[in-house]
């Protein structure tokens, strides 16, 4: 007579398990930093996704003085502009795109505002094996204190595998 | 999550599957040497990627892996007499050399040549580093054989074990390669276990519970990195490497041997984890080799007589729930090699992961799949040689070191994930 877990593990009452929906749909928001990223996720944003929305950002970071507002900061595909709190507002996951060597200094915008909402925020970088270090050293710099995860992938294709893993 | 395909596509391993072909381009470790320990010694069944073969080692100390079943009528050759350079059916003698070729069919005239015309399907056997290893793929195709440096070190400096793991493969590597569970699961052996406590950099796992996690692609697999907050703003690293298809090495704590593991595939639904400790530059003492024989650090005890281990899914797992309560073990089962097998086997013989609901931190195992679908993928379509077949893929060291903030960890700890022959391991 096998033990309850021997019983509890076996292909047979795998085929008992509950098949109902055990998750609401998760809202996810992917952030382009730069002008290459801004090209990479406007192809991925091509495929079909469960409630993920794409947006870029200006070319050049805002400048941090007095004068700098997130109101209407960001962009979606369409080129309309977006208030960045109300974007990352319910957002469940929020990622960073960013390719090695460009400015990533958005990464603290974003970050600080994914902060103090406690939102979850993933980094990811796009650098080949032809990356020199330093290029990658300097947007690692940036994105490091505001990405709780951070890839760093050789390809745009594994954006779209990431994506579809975290259900976005 | 992955589509049924996609699980399919790596969790299927057995003959004429993808990832069957892709388990059959490496050296993979087949048995313990200790397992056939003598010329002529009693032989052993083997199971390896759903085929059932028996090993042996003849009267000139060649070593054999072939069919287990004898041509003639389907007679186990675990049966075998071991004697005179080949195995010998007991029910009508059928002999066999090393190579699966049938050298003898005493029914038959000398004359006739029979016996030639018989042969068994049969794999290259090798001995390295005390685990004898197996290439299952196209003779024409065979790699360099295997130079991960545990397996090159002098033996007494080198600690192996095997056990069963009941479940398939790729849950059971995936936890491997997946830091942010040993915070809950294993947060209990960090003081207690002799082969993990006393290291200076543990104050840095525990001041620190909430690591931040970068994945990054190496030539072979992938470099895990935790990141911890260290002294004078500095970060302390844990670099932990992935190899395909499905090897590990844990990064070294203090002056401990650094551990590793491989995940075979027996079939779709049963795995061996096999276990190494090693030191490159020191011999094992005799009280880290107790410990590692008594089950300590990622090692197990196991039933007398059998690879399986002594807490197991039929005595579930003796699970201490007081043990539990009190904060001794997060899980209630002991051990830390048993404390994931035990999750890894109640996800069922082949996880269904259409059901996952994965995080951000699980961007290793997303990593690890996008590179092995890619890799199959790629060997079906093109015949291209998977990552972790050359040999410069194995010639690797996981590594813990502190490092200053906005260095890229590949670049600032590059010879330290590196074998450098005559020195030991990076670690704090």
């Amino acid at each position: 007579m096998p033990g309850e877990s021997a019983r509890a593990s076996s292909a047979f009452e795998a085929g008992f398990r509950i098949d109902a929906a055990n998750a609401r749909a998760r809202t996810t928001k992917v952030l382009a930093l730069d002008r290459p990223s801004a090209a990479v996720i406007g192809r991925l944003a091509t495929s079909p996704w469960m409630g993920a929305s794409f947006l870029t950002i200006p070319t050049e970071a805002p400048a941090r003085d007095g004068a700098f507002s997130v109101s209407g900061w960001l962009r979606d595909l369409a080129g309309q502009t977006r208030n960045l709190a109300d974007e990352i507002a319910g957002a469940d996951q929020v990622v960073m795109v960013a390719t090695a060597g460009e400015n990533a200094e958005a990464a603290s915008i974003i970050g600080e505002a994914c902060s103090v909402r406690r939102i979850m925020t993933t980094g990811l970088i796009l650098a080949n094996s032809s990356t020199p270090d330093e290029a990658l050293s300097r947007t690692l710099s940036h994105m490091r204190p505001w990405a709780l995860m951070l890839v760093v992938a050789s390809g745009e294709e594994y954006i779209e595998d990431m994506l579809t893993a975290l259900r976005a | 999550m992955l589509r049924k395909e996609q699980n399919d596509l790596l969790t299927q391993t057995g003959p004429d599957t993808p990832g069957g072909r892709l388990f059959r381009s490496y050296w993979i470790p087949a048995l313990l040497a200790r397992e056939l320990p003598e010329n002529d010694c009693p032989p052993v069944r083997v199971k390896l990627l759903s085929e059932r073969l028996i090993a042996f080692r003849d009267s000139e100390g060649r070593l054999g892996l072939m069919d287990e079943f004898c041509a003639h009528r389907g007679v186990s050759l675990w049966f075998g007499r071991n004697e005179e350079g080949g195995l010998r059916c007991p029910y009508h003698g059928w002999k066999y050399d090393h190579t699966g070729q049938c050298i003898e069919v005493p029914s038959e005239p000398v004359e006739s040549g029979f016996c030639k015309k018989i042969k068994l399907k049969s794999y290259p056997l090798i001995e390295r580093g005390g685990v004898l290893w197996t290439y299952m793929g196209p003779a024409n195709k065979q790699p360099p054989l295997p130079e991960w440096e545990f397996a090159l070190v002098p033996d007494a400096q080198r600690f192996v074990s095997k056990r069963v793991q009941e479940s398939n493969w790729l849950q059971a590597m995936e936890g491997g390669i997946d830091s942010s569970h040993v915070s809950f699961l294993h947060r209990g052996e960090l003081n207690t276990d002799p082969l993990f406590k006393g290291a200076k950099a543990n104050q840095y796992n525990l001041r620190d519970s909430r690591p931040v996690f970068e994945v990054v692609e190496s030539a072979g697999g992938l470099y895990i990195g935790a990141r911890r907050d260290a002294d004078e703003g500095n970060y302390y690293w844990r670099i932990t490497q992935w190899v395909m298809p499905s090897f590990t090495m844990i990064p070294p704590r203090g002056n401990h041997p650094v551990h590793g593991h491989f995940w075979i595939p027996i079939d779709d639904e049963n795995c061996w984890t096999w276990s190494f400790d090693y030191h490159p530059t020191r011999p094992l003492t005799a009280e880290q080799v107790k410990a590692m024989e008594d089950g300590k650090g990622i090692h197990v005890k196991y039933v007398p007589g059998t690879f399986r281990p002594l807490a197991n899914k039929d005595n579930d797992y003796l699970i201490d729930r007081a043990a539990q309560k009190a904060g001794r073990t997060y899980s209630g089962v002991e051990g830390i090699g048993m404390q994931d097998a035990s999750l890894q086997e109640s996800m069922g013989p082949i996880v269904d992961r259409t059901k996952e609901n994965l995080v951000s931190t699980d961007n290793g195992i997303i990593m690890a799949r996008h590179r092995l679908l890619k890799a199959v993928r790629a060997l079906m379509q093109n015949e291209t040689v998977p990552p972790g077949v050359d040999i410069a893929h194995q010639r690797v060291r996981s590594a813990a070191v502190v490092l200053p903030p906005n260095r890229p960890f590949i670049e600032a700890a590059k010879e330290a994930l590196t074998v450098q022959e005559g020195t030991a391991h990076a670690s704090v």
